[in-house]
């Protein structure tokens, strides 16, 4: 009987684990059009009603939670703050001349936005209903999908700059990659002075930071730079970056020493993840070459 | 335990409220770099209640679940999260849980074995960017969350489930017919609840054990 019982229980744990093999290999090779994909899709539609009642019924204890924290914060903040205070006063001036140069890239910015009316793009808000508490990938759920309008591909962004990519679509959600994810590249430039470029992506494990790679390093690059959407596009190869020009992604906090072609910079994003809400799906934009589902640059 | 389609149901939705709560709430939240996870807690719960083969399908389930609704690459937490109910259920099956100290334990751990599992299963299908050192402390960092989520939602999932624990012990005896007292000389009828075998000393309360133990 006892016997009987092991093997049984042995059966049904290799059994789960093969079935685990097998559908993450399945799901993990086939195309998002593939029939695993579907039947997640499907039943993600049918799930994300809960996901929005649960958020929604959650909500309020979340803000109370942010609420507590941020007052604990500030307490501890407060006499931080008086020190830095007399620090700031002999900054100021410093600061006035450098008030320039952000007149400056706010009018740059403001081109941008103008830019991207310009290209057509269609704005979605949605709120984000999902996150996962993975250590590596950055994912989450938003509520708007195909029904909206909203695509794969299409770029997200908040009040303050970037924020990722739509991965996956079902008719009333989608997912969103977003750019603290290994996973998601971001082609960029530096918007001054001499537009260098450079792909940014994360380190797995760490969420407040940016790599700035392959930056050559005969482009001169200082702390606070602003980093936007390089948004290239070559029609003769039929390849372009997922995300359209412009969009600011963060600034410039540190450069390392450099290697033998290029060099190590961080970037700080501008968007704080954790405490994001609401976004804006970029909807609708123009074709773009080669940007059609799974085989997405950066 | 024995699993009536009633606690079928109810381990069901044990499992959808602590994936909506993970998903919608729990996420939201970070502590020291590392976002509380209480899948792997209730999971584990449920292992220690159920048993390994109810634990590691309940795992296999909630993870099914959870990448479906987070649209993440299938498989992934379902592998994870049966291994952890497997490993709760033969703890189970192999030590006495004679206080709050031993679930809290098996989450922690299970839930430190969880993030380590998942991240190395991440970074080796689709992440070919630098690893930081900072994962390895996110993932403690989880595994005490784990720790200390374990002392609220252990009871909570017992209490849930308690009709179908056929070890458990009843709190209080129930009160006999004084006709029936008189009948029987005044000692107590013999009572069979549930499956399991009866280990009762002359006198004493009732109490069932069964080959994987006894729970108190």
């Amino acid at each position: 009987m006892y016997r009987k019982q092991v093997r049984r229980r042995r059966a049904v744990l290799v059994g789960l684990i093969v079935g685990s093999l097998i559908l993450l290999s399945a799901h993990f090779s086939e195309a998002e059009s593939g029939p695993l994909h579907v039947i997640q899709r499907g039943a993600a539609t049918a799930l994300s009603p809960l996901e929005a009642v649960a958020n929604a019924a959650l909500k309020p204890v979340r803000d109370g939670i942010d609420w507590f924290d941020e007052t604990w914060e500030a307490r501890g903040e407060n006499e931080a703050l008086k020190e830095e205070l007399a620090e700031v006063r002999t900054e100021l001036a410093d600061a006035k001349v450098a008030n320039a140069d952000n007149e400056q890239f706010r009018g740059l910015l403001a081109l941008n936005e103008d830019e991207l009316a310009g290209f057509g793009f269609e704005p979605v808000t949605a709120r984000i209903v999902t996150r996962t508490a993975s250590l590596v990938n950055g994912t989450v759920g938003v509520n708007a999908g195909s029904a909206d309008g909203v695509e794969p591909n299409d770029p997200v962004v908040a009040a303050d700059g970037l924020v990722g990519r739509v991965t996956q679509v079902t008719s009333t959600s989608a997912q969103v990659q977003l750019i603290t994810d290994p996973r998601n590249g971001v082609s960029v430039a530096v918007a001054e002075p001499n537009g260098a470029q450079g792909i940014v992506s994360a380190t797995a494990g760490e969420t407040d930071e940016l790599s700035l790679e392959f930056f050559s390093n005969e482009d001169e690059v200082s702390a606070n730079q602003i980093v936007v959407t390089a948004g290239w596009s070559d029609p003769t190869s039929g390849l372009s970056s997922a995300y359209p020009p412009g969009i600011a992604v963060g600034a410039i906090t540190e450069t390392s020493a450099p290697d033998v072609d290029f060099q190590q910079v961080t970037v700080e994003p501008f968007v704080d993840m954790q405490e994001l809400t609401y976004v804006q799906v970029l909807t609708g934009g123009p074709k773009r070459p080669g940007i059609d589902g799974d085989d997405a640059l950066p | 335990m024995i699993l009536t389609r009633w606690i079928n149901l109810r381990i069901g939705l044990i499992v959808l409220v602590a994936v909506l709560a993970q998903v919608a709430f729990f996420s939201y939240f970070k502590i020291f770099g590392a976002s509380p996870d209480i899948v792997p807690v209730v999971i584990a719960a449920i292992g220690l209640l159920g048993g390994a083969v109810v634990g590691a399908v309940v795992g296999f389930s909630a993870g099914l679940l959870l990448d479906i609704s987070l649209l993440e690459t299938l498989g992934v937490s379902s592998l994870i999260l049966l291994t952890v109910g497997y490993l709760a259920g033969r703890y189970r099956e192999s030590f006495e849980i004679d206080s709050a100290l031993g679930p809290a334990l098996v989450a922690g751990g299970l839930t430190i074995l969880a993030a380590a599992g998942s991240t190395a299963i991440e970074l080796t299908l689709s992440v070919d960017t630098p690893v930081s050192g900072a994962i390895v402390g996110a993932a403690i960092v989880k595994g005490i969350l784990a720790f200390l989520l374990a002392y609220p939602i252990y009871p909570l999932v017992r209490l849930a489930l308690r009709s179908a624990l056929v070890l458990e012990e009843p709190r209080t005896a129930r009160r006999r017919h004084p006709a029936a007292a008189r009948a029987s000389g005044g000692r107590r009828p013999r009572i069979f609840r549930g499956r399991g075998r009866r280990a009762r000393a002359p006198g004493s309360r009732v109490r069932r054990v069964t080959q994987a133990g006894t729970h108190r």
